[in-house]
């Protein structure tokens, strides 16, 4: 830069203009000090960039090519007619099949209950078990035998599970158990966070269907709500008020869960009492529950089931 | 303020600063006095104008020098030509290039500097005379930043992790509410709050003390003593940075101040911690966890492998919660907790109605019993929750956990394969003054025991353990002279 310096005047050595020269005269010195440390500025970037983009202690486990991204779990009572059992299980099946999600249907038999506890409970250690079969799975959804999915078209991930459409679902400031509980859901929620949605009837939380992300809180969620304690404590209404008790409990439960829509696939049977607000199944709606109809024995879970599974059967030829 | 007209100079120097002084021309020679601050202003009405300033003021106005000087005030502006002179000038290259850079120096000397020749110009700097005590200087300067207290405070604090650390002590059990508190249990906590009061500020953690007094708030819901877990809730809350948090109870002892979190367990928490409750099992809690598995066993064991491992997934990083055991379970006297979610979620379900409406009779040590039964029941606890040995954090006084039986000789080092552990390892349970145990935990003490006479034997046990070399010399000359010429004062003495 001075070499192109003007002065005002004379320099006072005549050959003053031997320095520039002398400078240039070794430039294979002045290379390697350039060289040094561009060297040592691009490595101390790389650095800074590893540095700043390095991967977490835990790295996140990337799922092998096939792994359904949701498993359908459904708990068989052996009760049940086996027509009934191949309806049901034929009606997840082909549903999975349309959107590449797995199924699992465990009898509520295989679960070693406490003596004395109902059988419902098996639900809990079946979604369990099928975390541990699924690993990498990211959705379980637990559907009772009593339901049937009326729109097989519909995929879970663009109706429901999409952090903006979850946003848009969600009900907020609902008390957890209507009418009048104390402990309401949450009122600002982000997508990315729920890890817990289901649905709720006239009487509270309906877990007859509902959707939990795997990962630690699941595990957390399903072996506290599994806890012998709760088993042995004779809640009236079993695993459901079990449930009811959790939420309204402890908040790192609440903080996760999300009530949605119940017709958004939970929608009760014309046949079954106790839908909540617009809970009532329609024409067109996604799933369709006949609940209660297999513990109330005046009640036909075949007959009531009928006319739905015709419905069905039309669909799915389309 | 506004000012009437823009401040000008004043015949006398200075400039004139409505507001804090008259206006220049008015009236007696006092109120022509003016300072740079408004208090001189007090004194002048005050005393009738005869200050000490406004004295000098006015002898300076008869001599003639302006009262206010801008120049050749202060030391520097008064050697600044001196100091200057005598620094050393960079020159850059050759003889020649001075002129090429005098065009420069006049814009400051910001020639071509680089960091590559600083060392060449320090050594310039430093004739060789000069640069032998120039390195011891600087040698002894380094060491005594080094070791200043408030520098290794720093230093331990944040670059230790120091701040990593934050200490939990439940004190004042009770508040005096269901008895007396008398001057031992005062003493007590003065010692115990003092022991880790020396210790945080020693290694630059942050020491919470928590005021246990009993709340009618906890009472009322069956749940004293679970107010540890609200305790540490808040703490988590003061301390967003903190990531280990350590509870102690009252009664206990810090015997080895010299020793730091970090060296003692965190440094290598994989080898200072063990996992698998089959090492050392008083509860005889079964390990796998029995998921309530499968009628018939076809389906197995239905809980995923990280659950059904002894050691969870193995790494030390997945460890959230390190429990001592003592000779019955899981002992609450001294522990480790670390933030995370898990631990959250720990803390949240550690307390339930229905659970102790069930078991409130049965769990006579409440929390302790409650997260027994949690990792016992719960599958997903067992995974982040590590132990340590219990003389590592929180070893009892001999007697308090069955009988003490002991070190071997030559201590737990010598111990060889095949031999019985006693007191070493992980079932080792109470202090052994020679493996210099760095807790000591008075648990029980309150039930028949004498706290205040333990915590002060252990006090001054530590002390004698810790003495500098210095100390140890002045013991030894004065234990030599009182054992030759005064062994009866001695004994007076202790008795």
């Amino acid at each position: 830069m001075a070499a192109g310096v003007q002065f005002p005047y004379p320099r006072k050595t005549s050959d003053s203009s031997a320095s520039y020269p002398q400078q240039r005269s070794s430039p294979s010195r002045f290379s390697i000090k350039k060289l040094a440390s561009y060297t040592l500025g691009i490595a101390a970037l790389v650095w800074l960039v590893l540095w700043l983009f390095r991967s977490p202690a835990t790295t996140s486990v990337v799922a092998p090519l096939g792994t359904p991204p949701v498993v359908i779990v459904t708990t068989i009572p052996p009760g049940l007619s086996e027509k009934h059992k191949a309806i049901i299980k034929e009606n997840r099946l082909d549903y999975a099949k349309r959107h590449g999600y797995g199924t699992f249907f465990p009898n509520t038999t295989d679960y070693e209950l406490a003596p004395g506890t109902p059988s419902t409970w098996s639900q809990v250690p079946a979604l369990r078990h099928a975390m541990t079969l699924y690993p990498y799975t990211e959705w379980m959804w637990f559907l009772s035998s009593t339901a049937l999915i009326m729109d097989p078209t519909k995929s879970l991930y663009t109706e429901i599970l999409d952090p903006r459409k979850i946003e848009s679902l969600m009900i907020v400031d609902r008390p957890v158990v209507p009418p009048d509980s104390v402990i309401k859901t949450f009122s600002h929620l982000k997508g990315e966070r729920v890890k817990f949605i289901l649905t709720q009837d006239k009487d509270g939380l309906a877990d007859e269907s509902m959707l939990i992300q795997t990962g630690d809180w699941a595990k957390f969620f399903l072996d506290g709500w599994y806890d012998p304690l709760y088993r042995s404590y004779n809640f009236q209404k079993a695993q459901r008020h079990a449930l009811e008790h959790m939420v309204q409990w402890h908040g790192t439960v609440l903080a996760k869960m999300v009530l949605i829509g119940q017709r958004l696939m939970n929608g009760y049977a014309g046949e079954a009492p106790g839908a909540g607000q617009d809970g009532q199944y329609q024409s067109g709606d996604f799933v369709v529950n006949c609940f209660g109809c297999a513990s109330d024995p005046k009640r036909s879970c075949d007959e009531e089931m009928a006319p739905y599974v015709k419905t069905w059967r039309e669909a799915t030829k389309q | 303020m506004s000012l009437d007209r823009s401040p000008s100079p004043q015949r006398s120097g200075g400039w004139s600063s409505p507001g804090l002084t008259t206006p220049y021309d008015n009236g007696t020679s006092v109120s022509r006095s003016r300072g740079p601050s408004p208090s001189k202003r007090y004194g002048d009405l005050g005393n009738g104008g005869v200050t000490w300033a406004s004295a000098k003021q006015s002898s300076a106005r008869v001599n003639g020098y302006p009262s206010y000087q801008s120049r050749n005030q202060g030391f520097f502006s008064r050697h600044m030509r001196t100091l200057s002179q005598s620094l050393p000038i960079f020159s850059h290259g050759g003889q020649d290039e001075r002129f090429a850079e005098k065009e420069k120096l006049g814009r400051g000397r910001t020639g071509r500097f680089s960091l590559m020749e600083l060392p060449r110009r320090i050594g310039l700097l430093l004739s060789r005379r000069r640069r032998f005590t120039a390195l011891l200087l600087g040698f002894l300067l380094l060491t005594l930043v080094w070791f200043s207290k408030p520098f290794s405070y720093a230093w331990r604090r944040n670059v230790g992790g120091g701040s990593k650390f934050v200490i939990i002590l439940g004190a004042n059990q009770g508040g005096g509410v269901m008895e007396w508190k008398g001057a031992r249990e005062w003493a007590i906590e003065r010692d115990s709050v003092k022991n880790k009061k020396k210790y945080a500020a020693e290694w630059g953690y942050d020491l919470e003390i928590i005021d246990m007094v009993t709340k009618k708030r906890y009472a009322h819901e069956w749940r004293e003593s679970w107010e540890k877990v609200d305790a540490i809730r808040n703490t988590m809350k003061k301390y967003p940075d903190a990531e280990w948090f350590w509870w102690l109870d009252l009664n206990t002892f810090i015997m080895e101040p010299k020793i730091s979190l970090q060296k003692h367990i965190f440094n290598n928490l994989a080898k200072n911690t063990y996992r698998d409750i089959n090492r050392y099992n008083p509860l005889q809690i079964q390990h796998p966890p029995k998921g309530a598995s499968a009628a018939g066993g076809d389906l197995g064991n239905y809980l995923d492998p990280d659950s059904l491992s002894a050691v969870g997934d193995g790494k030390p990083e997945s460890i959230n919660l390190i429990v001592p055991q003592d000779c019955t379970g899981f002992n609450l006297g001294s522990f480790f907790v670390r933030r995370s979610a898990w631990t959250d979620r720990l803390l949240d379900v550690w307390w339930d109605p229905v659970f102790y409406e069930q078991k409130h009779m049965d769990w006579e040590h409440k929390e302790q019993d409650a997260l027994e039964y949690l990792y016992t029941n719960q599958p997903w606890v067992r995974e982040h929750v590590a132990f340590v040995e219990q003389r590592k954090i929180n070893a009892f006084p001999p007697g308090a956990c069955g009988e003490d039986r002991g070190i071997p000789k030559g201590g737990c080092r010598a111990l060889k394969i095949g031999d019985p552990l006693l007191e070493c390892g992980v079932s080792g349970v109470h202090y052994q003054e020679k493996e210099r145990d760095f807790f000591v935990n008075m648990a029980g003490c309150e039930w028949g025991r004498d706290c205040w006479g333990e915590i002060y034997n252990y006090r001054q046990l530590s002390n004698k353990l810790n003495r500098n070399p210095w100390e140890k010399f002045k013991d030894w000359i004065s234990d030599t002279w009182n054992g030759h010429f005064h062994p009866k004062k001695d004994e007076s003495q202790k008795t």
